[in-house]
Formats: C-alpha cells, sequence, structure tokens
C-alpha cells in the first residue's frame, strides 16, 4: 500500500461565479482502522486563500506550518497578502526542495485573486503544478471525486448552487472510498463572506 | 594587513571605553527621534519623520514603524539601513520560534535575541556595531504589555516610558516627570505627542512628519493588534491636543 493511503483523504476544490468552495473529508485513518472524525485538511493562509492537504497527515501539518511561516514573512516584508498564483509556486518551490524525499502530500490551493478571480490549481507531492478552470481533486477518493465531479459540475455556478455541488460531489465520491468519509468540510468563499460547514454524511 | 586596524574597532581604549560603541550612539542622536509610552491597555511607538526634501518621495506608510510578528512591533532610530538587516533577522527569528512551539515568541526573548547579534559586533574584529536603537512593542502571556528599549551596544532594559534619537535625553526627563501609572492608550497618545512636539527641533507639528503606532488587545476578540495611525487621524489627533500649528495668516 502506498504512503499516500495511510490515512485516507479526499480533497476538492471548485470554481463558481466570482467565488470558489473547497472541502474535504473529516476522517483520520490508519489503514482501515478509523482513528479521528474530524481530521482538518483544509487550512486558511488568509481570508481569500486557502490549502488542502491530502496524503499523509503529519506531512499535512508539517508542510502547513512551513507554509504559514513563509507566507507570514511575506506579508511583513511586503504589507500585503499573497496572491493564489504566488502562493503556489511558492508550495511547489517547497516541495521540489524534497525532490528525492518528498512530503507524501498533494496540495490543492484555491483563491481569490486580484479583482476576485478565483484560482484553483493542484500538484503532485514534488511540486508539478496542474491548473484548472473547473475543479481539482486529490487523496485517496480521487478517482470517484473526478466522476462525480465531471458530472456534477457546471460552469458560473452561483454560490450556493457550487455549495451544493462541492458538497454532494464529496459526499457521493467518499462514499465509494473505504478509506475517507465521515463526515465533510465544505468552505464557500466569496469576495464578501466565508461559509463554513461541517456536512454530515454516513458516519460509518 | 589591513586586518590590524580593522580589528582595533572593538579593542578597549586605555580608559575602558569602545570607541565604535559611542561613534554609533552618537550616530543615532542626529536620526529622527522615536518615543515609545506603555499605557494600562496597550503600548504607544510615536516617531518623528526627518523630511529632508520635499521631493522626495514617501516610500511606504510608515517608515520608522516596523511589525515584527502579529504580537510585536518596533520604532527605529538611527541608520535605517543597518535597521532593516537587523529587522529581517527579527522577524525571521519570531517565525521561527512560532515554527518550532506553535506559539507566538515572549517578548523580552526576541529583544535579547535581536541585542545578542547587536553584541557580537562589538566584540568580535573587523566589522563595525550597527547604528540603530530600537524601540520594542509587544505583549506576550507572560508579562502583558511590555516596552524594551536597545542601542548599538546590544544592552537593552524594559521601561514604562522611552526616546531614543535626536534630544532623546530632554524627552526622557519631560516623560519622567508627566508618565503616570495606569494611563489609558489614549492619555498615553497625547503623552507622547505633547513630549515630541517639545522636543522637536521644528516648530510645527504636522502629520506628515508624525509617525503613530499602537499595539493593543481587540476588544472582542482578545488577539492583539498592531494599528498604525493614518495621516488624516494624526491630523484630528493633533488638533484635539492643541499642538497642530494654525496655517499662517497671509
Amino acid at each position: 500500500m502506498s504512503i499516500f493511503e495511510y490515512n485516507g483523504s479526499a480533497v476538492v476544490a471548485m470554481v463558481g461565479k466570482n467565488c470558489f468552495a473547497i472541502a474535504s473529508d473529516r476522517r483520520l485513518g490508519v489503514q482501515l482502522q478509523t482513528v479521528a472524525t474530524d481530521f482538518q485538511r483544509v487550512f486558511k493562509i488568509h481570508d481569500k486563500l486557502y490549502i488542502g492537504l491530502s496524503g499523509l497527515a503529519t506531512d499535512a501539518q508539517t508542510l502547513y506550518q512551513r507554509l504559514v511561516f513563509r507566507h507570514k514573512l511575506y506579508q511583513l516584508r511586503e504589507e500585503r497578502d499573497m496572491k493564489p498564483q504566488t502562493f503556489a509556486s511558492l508550495v511547489s518551490a517547497l516541495l521540489y526542495e524534497k525532490r528525492f524525499g518528498p512530503y507524501f502530500c498533494q496540495p490543492v490551493i484555491a483563491g481569490l485573486g486580484e479583482d476576485n478571480e478565483p484560482f484553483i490549481c493542484t500538484m503532485d507531492c514534488i511540486g508539478a503544478k496542474e491548473l484548472a478552470k473547473d475543479f481539482v481533486v486529490s487523496g485517496t477518493a480521487s478517482e470517484s471525486l473526478y466522476g462525480a465531479c465531471e458530472s456534477m459540475y457546471k460552469p458560473n455556478m452561483e454560490p450556493e448552487e457550487l455549495f451544493e455541488t462541492i458538497s454532494q460531489a464529496l459526499q457521493s465520491s467518499v462514499d465509494r472510498d473505504c478509506l475517507s468519509g465521515w463526515g465533510g468540510f465544505v468552505l464557500l468563499v466569496t469576495p464578501t463572506e466565508v461559509k463554513e460547514c461541517v456536512i454530515k454524511g454516513r458516519m460509518d | 594587513m589591513s586586518r590590524r586596524y580593522d580589528s582595533r574597532t572593538t579593542i578597549f581604549s586605555p580608559e575602558g571605553r569602545l570607541y565604535q560603541v559611542e561613534y554609533a550612539m552618537e550616530a543615532i542622536g542626529n536620526a529622527g527621534s522615536a518615543l515609545g509610552v506603555l499605557a494600562a491597555d496597550g503600548v504607544v511607538l510615536v516617531g518623528e519623520k526627518k523630511v529632508t526634501s520635499k521631493l522626495l518621495q514617501t516610500s511606504r506608510s510608515a517608515e520608522k514603524m516596523y511589525k515584527i510578528d502579529s504580537h510585536l512591533a518596533c520604532a527605529v532610530a538611527g541608520i535605517m539601513s543597518d535597521a532593516n538587516i537587523l529587522l529581517n533577522t527579527a522577524r525571521l527569528h519570531a517565525q521561527r520560534y512560532a515554527l518550532s512551539y506553535q506559539e507566538p515568541i515572549p517578548v523580552e526573548q526576541l529583544v535579547q535575541s535581536l541585542c545578542d547579534t547587536k553584541q557580537g559586533y562589538t566584540q568580535f574584529g573587523g566589522l563595525r556595531p550597527f547604528g540603530v536603537s530600537f524601540l520594542f512593542a509587544g505583549w506576550d502571556k507572560h508579562h502583558g504589555f511590555q516596552l524594551y528599549m536597545s542601542d548599538p551596544s546590544g544592552n537593552y532594559s524594559g521601561w514604562k516610558a522611552a526616546a531614543v534619537g535626536a534630544n532623546s535625553q530632554a524627552a526622557q526627563s519631560m516623560l519622567k516627570q508627566d508618565y503616570r501609572d495606569g494611563m489609558t492608550r489614549e492619555e498615553a497618545v497625547a503623552l507622547a505627542l505633547k513630549v515630541l512636539s517639545k522636543t522637536m527641533d521644528s516648530t510645527s507639528l504636522t502629520a506628515e512628519k508624525l509617525e503613530l503606532a499602537e499595539v493593543f488587545l481587540q476588544p472582542g476578540t482578545g488577539e492583539v493588534q498592531y494599528q498604525v495611525c493614518s495621516p488624516e487621524a494624526m491630523g484630528k489627533l493633533l488638533a484635539k491636543a492643541g499642538l497642530s500649528q494654525p496655517a499662517p495668516e497671509a
């Protein structure tokens, strides 16, 4: 079994009209045994920028701490927040630093950039960026997430509809995956507000 | 062979003084002054900007006040290029601590680490000391609000009210006279502005020449906040304190 599948995870981000949503499951397991059901995989970088880290939980936490470190120094020096594109490059560079002993994480980055233009992207564990206009997925449930998102996603969704879509996509995908699930955490970000939600699903 | 002369920079004089360090302090005496006042509910920092030419573009909103971390800020007096190096190390140190321990660095620990750096340049040969004095304002869970002053020798000390830069002696003695324990932040701002208005060289006090920064706890959340006063708000404060010069009549 791959180390990426040790804890189990599902992370997805979607773009709507001037908004985006990022969601993850809440399970932390050790292979097939569930250890925690309130695990956070989506982290805040600033008000309009979030990162979801699928893969090995310990690496996800360490990587997040290093990203906060770098972002804080950037904030102090530049006196502004980082643009999502810049942040994606930072994550990529940080991952490639460990090219031959990588963090076992697959990040999903979602943010609102200049003029509140939504930005989403994912990358592999050594920082090869993959940009998308519609949705990005990662984690043990990524294959079923691709399917669910392909069939449910529509361009230019309003925030309410986007929230429903991403929740449904996440929920139906984790039901097809033994290693992720136990409810979900959904974050909806519009230029004016952030909506955080814990959703229930099959809690078993 | 030049090392023979360079290394003299950090050697005691026969009277037991370190000339280079004293010269560094002299350099600060010519810089725009800064003063800090500790209040019951926050710390106030006020700085005087030296406007060298009206053609000079002001690059940043604040050129004397720097945020080091969310709970910690400082005012600078002295050579800015030296200060930038130290500020960078300070910020890095604060973030390294946060990364290691997942909590903000205690104020005194940060001040101490920075002063260790400064001290190094008064002992190891070949380089000159940093020509910078700092006023640190911060809050931590151990000692609440704190105000520290540091000088080029690497000495630091905690104060209730302190001044660095030009005319700091006069400012210090005025602060000593007018400081009361348990002042509010508002009173501290008024005191700082009053003292600075009297010790500054220029006759008229204008919003463009001053910088004001405050560290306090946000009423609702209890989070530490660092706030730099905008020029408009500064103008209002000056008017309220009766310090702003009325426009000269034609």
